[in-house]
């Protein structure tokens, strides 16, 4: 069995916050809640949820861009949490993040050649001459012209700005990215070219990903494993295809066939979830999903269910219910 | 035949930018018929939201201004109203729902005082009247226990929960027309879901018709009866639903439609794109301006602008090159 | 690296032009705001002259009688002891564009630098220490400050200049530490984080470049506070020691005008007038054309 890239151990990250009114009782957050998974060297892996559900706070815990409160992860066996300042600029080498925000994710004062060169400078990777040649290089990766570098980020449309930002997130050779909802700004027509670069330059270079998305199509087409997370823990991981064909949890399900079908004649039967999303500081007893689920019994409402694991080839399978669907 | 509650002939509106004046809308003509729900999809900047606002005279002037058209609900012409006249329609027998739940509401004031805000004002209720026929289209948009949070402030409820407010704002003078402006965007798949199965389900209630503004085409799929296609600014496509999604004639429909990461049942390795960007509405291509995407361009595409021609199957097309009709 | 078979490459957009050129467009446009910066541009000719020695190089001597009328030789008349008005007015012109320039830059410059770290810090140490050090400061009256200052450095010309720059800093820190809470907050600092870079260098390369425009406006705003309250400073008797300057211009001509005659008064009140005015003018017009929501 091949060794894991990146392997994620109860983490934990909550944040505090003031009860309402004048009250001072500190509350907390749980953003995210014990969560555990890994992920293959040159795999992609999905994290799927609606918003508050905590998987762009558990991504940027990843990079430590969000100090976690416990747990371990794991990057080629070393605890990036245990590491210390130098240590853990030495590990940004390889792990880099793409954000979502095209408009927000570029220094407005600072033209494409200085953010796509900065990771070089920073680490202070080859002589002038030859970050001048890799950032050429890196800009044309992405499908860019190298005639564009001293160009600044508001000449730029949004799906050319993202790949500006995949340019810089390539720099240093990562092994693997983030990528928290890179698609999600931009127009249908520039998604799937961004999603097919994104794709390509996997094959190409052999990066892993960490694919952040609330679009279960997107995340369909990106990822070998996907993860659903609600308020903040993972309800159901699986490869993507046994997922998608089979959900156990039914949330998954139900996140399934709300997704609008491209197609008028697919009319599939729809569940529609009643309520909203609990809120994170007080959340449900017993299986958090329990309020909104269409199959929820009284046991749900009492007892945390625990997680299974069933073995399935290569992959693992796991949910979090007392009642899976299909079995 | 049903008469069309809204007709809009040769609209056409016009910016003023830092570029010189750009044209949003173009030679735009439709109509909607009661009772029916239409989808006026594209991608941002094709005029669709512009086009949404010139019907209730919303364009923001300056920099905006409509210099060609009539928009004719029930026959009488909405440009030739004047300010007074315009704001008797909005509201009452047209109304609008935005995108941003968050931002529409004005966070100070309880959504009671909002709703009978409109209420009284178009209704001449009193205020006891008013508070209760609000408390019914709470009720009736799917807001449990209305009776309380009528007294709510919107900054305690949830994005779908503001846009239920938001619905019921719009339906309680039983408008003739409702504008959804990207409605769900902002919402939760979950959430999106009971959004859109509200819609249809009080479109039915009332007999409104309903313009639902988005470039999501699989909540126009899902919604819609007819879709009508922008692109930089002018109708390419207008067809049924079903025969739009089953067989689109014009090309940038068809790239659109396969473009879009959709589930599937088996999954496929590349996504198909349509190539290059959309241009600059400032700097149009001569000619079709969807032509340097096209991958059925040709010569005379890059020469003369298509117009909109009706073809088979109640549908219209602008291209010079549309793709053959299927039937299945 | 190996050549993409399989990724589109873009035509970029049309050459379009940067921030600043953007903004210079914009503000030329803004008819008012033009005139405010030729008029102020003028006063600055006027002060660059006497500090080269071209013009009023005599606004000390006694070149005329008391109260000398308006003549060729005396364009706005003569002072009390029969010095040169215009030479006085000229000269003070000088006065006020060093006091400016030196108390906007280094109090823009201070209030950047904490407003920048307070914002970067905001809600640790750092952030607190500001805010109570801006709060102390804000709490004295100014002119009580001043007074306090120029005692402490034994009536040193510099009193007056410490003074300002310690209370002018804080408006400017308040504005910068907001926009730097706002703009930590965005993606690309993040990014910065990402790639490893220091916080220091994410505040000096990353952020306070973003707040540039609300730099350049509070310096025009804080160089026309300055030259305002060096006329009621130095009408109090703390203010320019050494020079001269519309301020004690003004002061002089309370015995003057105690005795009908307002040459003195009027010269010097005009003139600062003229360049507060202008200068507020310029302000505004920049401030539109720096709005970043329009230049985005």
């Amino acid at each position: 069995m091949t060794k894991p890239l990146l392997e994620v151990r109860n983490l934990v990250k909550h944040f505090p916050v003031r009860g309402g009114g004048f009250s001072f009782v500190r509350q907390q957050l749980k953003a995210v809640d014990d969560v555990s998974f890994t992920l293959l060297p040159g795999q992609t892996l999905g994290l799927v949820g609606e918003s508050g559900c905590g998987k762009s706070t558990l991504g940027r815990a990843l990079l430590r861009l969000q100090e976690p409160n416990s747990g371990q992860v794991f990057f080629e066996g070393r605890d990036i949490l245990q590491m210390n300042r130098a240590e853990l600029k030495a590990q940004r080498r390889d792990i880099q993040m793409i954000f979502q925000d095209p408009f927000a994710s570029l220094s407005p004062r600072r033209t494409v050649a200085q953010t796509v060169r900065e990771p070089l400078d920073v680490h202070d990777i080859g002589t002038s001459l030859e970050r001048r040649k890799r950032v050429e290089e890196l800009i044309e990766l992405v499908g860019l012209r190298a005639a564009i570098l001293n160009r600044y980020p508001h000449e730029f449309s949004g799906g050319q700005r993202q790949r500006i930002g995949i340019a810089r997130a390539l720099a240093l050779n990562p092994k693997l990215i983030v990528a928290d909802e890179p698609v999600s700004a931009l127009d249908v027509s520039v998604q799937s070219q961004v999603l097919n670069l994104i794709k390509d330059l996997q094959l190409q270079l052999g990066v892993s990903f960490v694919f952040i998305s609330h679009d279960l199509a997107v995340i369909q087409h990106i990822s070998d494993v996907v993860a659903v997370m609600y308020l903040g823990r993972i309800v159901e991981q699986a490869e993507v295809s046994s997922l998608y064909a089979s959900p156990k949890h039914p949330y998954t399900q139900a996140l399934l066939s709300a997704v609008p079908a491209a197609h008028p004649a697919a009319g599939a039967k729809r569940i529609i979830l009643s309520g909203d999303v609990p809120s994170p500081i007080s959340p449900p007893s017993g299986c958090t999903f329990h309020p909104r689920c269409p199959a929820a019994q009284a046991k749900c409402q009492t007892t945390e269910p625990r997680q299974t694991t069933l073995h399935n080839g290569d992959y693992q399978r796991q949910f979090t219910c007392h009642y899976p669907l299909g079995s | 035949m049903t008469r069309p509650v809204l007709e809009v002939r040769d609209l056409a509106v016009e910016f003023d930018t830092e570029n010189g004046r750009v044209r949003a809308v173009n030679n735009v003509s439709f109509s909607v018929n009661a009772g029916e729900v239409v989808g006026l999809v594209g991608e941002s900047g094709c005029g669709k939201t512009v086009t949404g606002l010139s019907l209730l005279g919303l364009v923001p002037s300056p920099p905006g201004e409509v210099v060609n058209g009539e928009i004719l609900l029930d026959g009488h012409d909405l440009l030739k109203l004047n300010e007074v006249g315009m704001r008797k329609i909005r509201g009452g027998e047209v109304s609008m729902i935005f995108q941003e739940p968050m931002t529409a509401l004005n966070p100070v004031l309880t959504v009671g005082y909002q709703m009978t805000e409109v209420l009284r004002l178009h209704k001449s209720l009193s205020k006891r009247q008013a508070r209760n026929a609000a408390i019914e289209m709470l009720g009736i948009v799917g807001i449990p226990v209305p009776s309380k949070r009528i007294d709510e402030y919107p900054h305690e409820m949830s994005g779908g929960m503001r846009q239920r407010v938001m619905i019921a704002m719009a339906l309680s003078c039983g408008p003739k027309l409702l504008i959804a402006d990207e409605p769900t965007t902002a919402l939760d798949v979950t959430t999106q879901a009971q959004v859109l199965d509200e819609i249809v389900r009080l479109q039915h209630q009332f007999e409104m018709a309903v313009i639902l503004i988005t470039h999501d085409l699989g909540v126009v799929a899902q919604t819609c009866q007819r879709a009508l296609v922008m692109y930089c600014g002018e109708l390419v496509e207008a067809a049924p639903i079903d025969s739009l999604f089953a067989s689109p004639r014009h090309p940038y429909t068809q790239g659109l439609i396969r473009s879009i990461p959709r589930i599937r049942e088996h999954k496929i390795d590349r996504l198909p794109v349509i190539e290059g960007m959309v241009p600059d509405i400032a700097a149009l291509p001569e000619g079709c301006h969807f032509a340097d995407r096209c991958n059925r361009v040709q010569a005379d595409c890059h020469e003369r602008s298509p117009v909109l021609t009706p073809s088979a199957e109640a549908g219209a097309v602008a291209c010079w090159h549309p793709l053959e009709p299927q039937h299945d | 690296m190996a050549a993409v078979p399989e990724t589109i490459v873009f035509v970029a957009a049309p050459p379009r032009q940067g921030l600043w050129s953007k903004a210079f467009h914009k503000f030329c446009r803004d008819r008012a705001g033009l005139v405010g910066l030729w008029v102020v541009l003028l006063y600055a000719i006027v002060a660059l002259g006497v500090w080269l020695g071209f013009w009023a190089g005599d606004w000390a001597d006694v070149t005329g009688p008391k109260w000398g009328p308006v003549s060729a030789q005396h364009w706005f008349g003569t002072n009390l002891i029969g010095q040169d008005i215009f030479a006085r007015a000229l000269y003070s012109t000088r006065t006020a564009f060093e006091l400016g320039l030196v108390v906007a830059v280094l109090s823009t410059f201070v209030g950047a630098v904490f407003g920048a770290f307070a914002g970067f810090f905001s809600g640790g140490w750092i952030d607190e220490l500001v805010l109570w050090f801006m709060g102390v400061i804000d709490s004295i009256p100014f002119y009580l400050l001043v007074a306090a200052i120029a005692f402490s450095l034994g009536d040193s010309p510099y009193a007056m200049y410490i003074a300002m720059i310690a209370t002018f800093w804080v408006g400017t820190s308040r504005l910068v530490r907001g926009e730097v809470i706002k703009l930590k907050e965005f993606e690309f600092v993040e990014a910065a984080h990402a790639i490893g870079l220091s916080e220091l260098a994410i505040i000096f390369r990353h952020i306070l470049p973003n707040t540039f425009h609300i730099l350049l406006v509070q310096a025009t705003i804080t160089f026309v506070a300055a030259i305002k309250s060096e006329v009621i400073l130095s009408f109090l008797g703390i203010g320019i020691q050494d020079g001269m300057s519309w301020g004690l211009m003004i002061a002089e001509s309370t015995i003057e005008v105690l005795a009908g005659f307002f040459n003195n008064f009027i010269a010097a009140s005009l003139l600062m007038f003229g360049l507060v005015m202008a200068f507020n003018m310029f302000s505004d017009a920049l401030q539109d054309a720096l709005d970043p929501r329009s230049v985005r």
